[in-house]
């Protein structure tokens, strides 16, 4: 008796607050969780597709979060790994391999109402592992330099073209040093040394790359230290931002130095460049990044992100349908516009897009020039490559506070990727 | 602690006993009050434990079933990771400034407030208030903004003439920033000292003023030897919560441990680890490596305090 009596004092206070909560259907209505990474303007616009899914089914319920890109990385991560995926979410070019061989990601080839008829078939591919197409590609998306044209033309500086070299853009940032004046004392531009994409470019231009075809570093420690001399060189001159600016960069275009008005130009991906526009104002222009010593461009085309479904949702069918709601629908594309990259549908791409204004223009003007000009992108990164581009700009901070040298830090990457990379 | 509370037990009249429930039943009863806690304990914090510690012995990266390597992780940490002892060194220059910083200005405060007539209630409540907000993130937030360049610390230093900047963004200042947040959480402690000043007895003040003890003598001789138990008490605590310090470097650093890895205490090297490199099985033995040091300093400050603390009511008694 006075156990039973205890047992209900004790757990009753617990167990009613378990009830309720569980994902599924409250009314027979669906419930899909939705979760992506990016910046205001991409959530205002994604919010608004979201309503219109809704809307159109009246039995589906989205719930939708969003966060800044490394705390999204570490959180899905968690996630995955505690079979708690959510339902629909967006990926990186870098999360494909590890999550589809980990049975987190669903293949949505099975299911037919997910139509990849319109999706660019170059792109379509870059989606699929083993034979299974367990993401399908958004957008693809191009490295650029944001600047405050109108400061640089004040400032007397030539415009940027698509073949400038990196002697050029050294000149550019000198000109801009020069002008004091005009610029307020800003220094030229963001330093490129805390950057992996930049150093990728850089490196492309000298005629190698990241990761070979069997997935192992493309580039010496040799490599590395001349990029970093070359930073650091820029950076002791005044050139580019100091190392107490560099330092607070943390994936948001409101803390980098051109974000902060520290500076007159910036590194960063075409489609949340957007970012810059109300900080910077209209004056903001997206330039091409510096080309190899050929003269020819060295960036390309990268798929920016990737769509999939969780293997374990109960409703295969509605995400599938969501997904193809936000790749394929017209007007799902004119609300999107250009806010995740210029879309991998090809009839979105030449209809929808046209007709849009502002930024989503500006983007798609930028990537316009570079057809048929580009060489082939690079292999997907290889398993073990997520976490290196933090350790990339760690491993810079330590040159740019100046307690080791360009030599030391480039040979401690060296040394770390091999051991993420298990060569 | 366990042993006072033990003894009431023990002193149960016998005779009391004929009347209740056979013990079987009552123990029955006692297990199943306890329920809660222990399915609480075991599930949550046991299990957790034991799991960790296998993982420390295996090579896990969240997605893959963990593969067993021994003493690998152990090894690499102690012997090739020159950032893992920078987050040591990190943690223990935080430890050396935090803890003392913070129970000297507890105690002071404590002692301060003591004296205090009028309006106690109102002073104890806002010193208490920053240990409530400060946990919070949005104070660390806060905090990042003002020791920002441009931030009020910035500007009002500038004002004054010292210009060192936003204190963050400085590989030497970043981690004072950090230390100063703790700090400034003194109230948890400075309650527990204020408990202890009042307990002791007001005649040993009055008859040290008969003597004509100064101030600093009655503090010295009697405030310090009474409060050393108290002392000791927030000391270990603190010290214990001072090694496991994130929420403020976290997001005073934004989550990265900068610049330069200044701000990169032990637990925000172990969640990089874990997290955002899903070395989950070097997370571990991180953990595992903090645990034993823990105990270990704690140890050594039990030990020491034979030296140095003074129960009033055991003199007799000597050193146990």
């Amino acid at each position: 008796m006075s156990c039973a009596l205890a047992l209900v004092l004790a757990l009753g206070g617990t167990l009613t607050g378990c009830g309720g909560g569980e994902g599924g259907g409250s009314g027979g209505k669906v419930t899909l969780r939705f979760t992506w990474w990016g910046n205001p303007d991409r959530a205002a616009r994604t919010e608004q597709a979201v309503k219109l899914f809704e809307k159109r089914h009246p039995d589906v319920d989205i719930s939708t979060s969003f966060a800044g890109f490394d705390t999204y990385k570490a959180k899905l991560a968690t996630q995955a790994a505690g079979g708690d995926a959510p339902d629909v979410m967006q990926l990186d070019y870098r999360q494909i391999n590890q999550y589809a061989t980990s049975g987190i990601l669903l293949d949505l080839g099975k299911h037919p109402e997910l139509r990849t008829t319109d999706i660019d078939k170059g792109l379509l591919a870059t989606g699929v592992v083993d034979d299974k197409q367990y993401a399908l590609p958004v957008a693809r998306g191009a490295e650029t330099m944001p600047y405050d044209a109108a400061l640089w033309r004040k400032a007397g500086v030539p415009e940027p073209t698509i073949n400038w070299t990196w002697d050029d853009w050294t000149a550019a940032m000198r000109k801009l040093k020069a002008a004091k004046k005009v610029t307020g004392g800003r220094v030229g531009s963001t330093d490129p040394g805390q950057s992996e994409d930049i150093f990728e470019i850089w490196l492309r231009g000298r005629g190698k790359t990241l990761y070979t075809d069997g997935g192992k570093l493309g580039f010496t420690a040799d490599d590395l230290t001349r990029y970093w001399e070359f930073c650091t060189k820029l950076r002791k001159e005044g050139l580019v931002s100091s190392a107490e600016q560099t330092t607070q960069m943390d994936g948001s275009v409101e803390n980098t130095p051109f974000g902060r008005l520290k500076s007159v130009s910036d590194f960063n991906w075409d489609a949340p460049s957007s970012g810059y526009e109300p900080i910077v104002g209209k004056g903001l222009k997206l330039a091409p990044l510096p080309a190899g010593d050929d003269g020819k461009p060295a960036l390309y085309y990268k798929p920016s992100m990737f769509f999939g479904a969780s293997a374990k949702t109960p409703h295969p069918k509605q995400a599938a349908q969501f997904i193809d709601f936000l790749l394929n629908d017209p007007a799902a594309g004119a609300i999107l516009g250009a806010t995740r990259g210029i879309p991998a549908n090809d009839s979105i791409r030449d209809k929808v897009l046209p007709k849009l204004e502002g930024f989503d223009q500006v983007v798609s003007a930028y990537q316009k020039q570079f057809e048929g000009k580009l060489n082939d992108p690079p292999v997907a990164p290889p398993k073990g490559d997520a976490s290196l581009q933090s350790t990339f700009s760690r491993d810079y901070d330590q040159v740019s506070y100046e307690r080791l040298s360009p030599r030391e830090a480039a040979e401690n990457y060296i040394t770390e990727a091999k051991a993420e990379l298990r060569q | 602690m366990t042993a006072t509370a033990t003894r009431p037990q023990d002193a149960a009249p016998p005779g009391a006993r004929a009347k209740r429930a056979p013990k079987r039943e009552r123990q029955g009863a006692a297990w199943v009050f306890l329920s809660p806690w222990v399915i609480g304990a075991t599930v949550l914090t046991l299990l957790p434990m034991a799991v960790s510690l296998y993982l420390s012995f295996t090579d896990y990266d969240m997605f893959d079933a963990p593969q067993w390597v021994g003493l690998r992780n152990y090894t690499q940490m102690f012997t090739e990771d020159p950032r893992y002892w920078r987050s040591v060194t990190t943690t223990l220059t935080y430890v050396v400034i935090a803890v003392p910083v913070q129970l000297v200005l507890a105690l002071a405060v404590a002692i301060a407030l003591k004296s205090v007539k009028r309006g106690k209630g109102f002073y104890r409540s806002a010193f208490y208030a920053p240990s409530l907000l400060g946990a919070s993130m949005s104070i660390a937030l806060v905090w990042r903004a003002i020791f920002n360049d441009g931030g009020t610390v910035d500007n009002l230093l500038s004002g004054v003439g010292i210009d060192i900047g936003g204190w963050i963004n400085k590989p030497g200042w970043a981690i004072l920033s950090v230390a100063l947040l703790t700090i400034w959480q003194f109230g948890a402690p400075m309650v527990i000292f204020l408990a202890g000043l009042q307990q002791i007895p007001a005649e040993l003040y009055e008859a040290a003023a008969v003597d004509g003890a100064s101030w600093w003598r009655q503090f010295r001789s009697i405030t310090i030897p009474m409060l050393s138990p108290v002392l000791f008490f927030n000391l270990v605590l603190q010290m214990i919560q001072a090694f496991q310090v994130f929420t403020p470097a976290f997001a005073v650093s934004a989550g990265k441990g900068g610049p330069a890895d200044s701000t990169l205490v032990y637990t925000l090297y172990l969640y990089d680890r874990g997290f955002t490199a899903s070395h989950m099985g070097y997370a571990s033995a991180m953990a595992w490596a903090l645990l034993l040091a823990i105990g270990v300093v704690t140890a050594i400050l039990f030990r020491t305090s034979r030296a140095w603390v003074f129960y009033a009511n055991d003199n007799n008694e000597g050193a146990r």
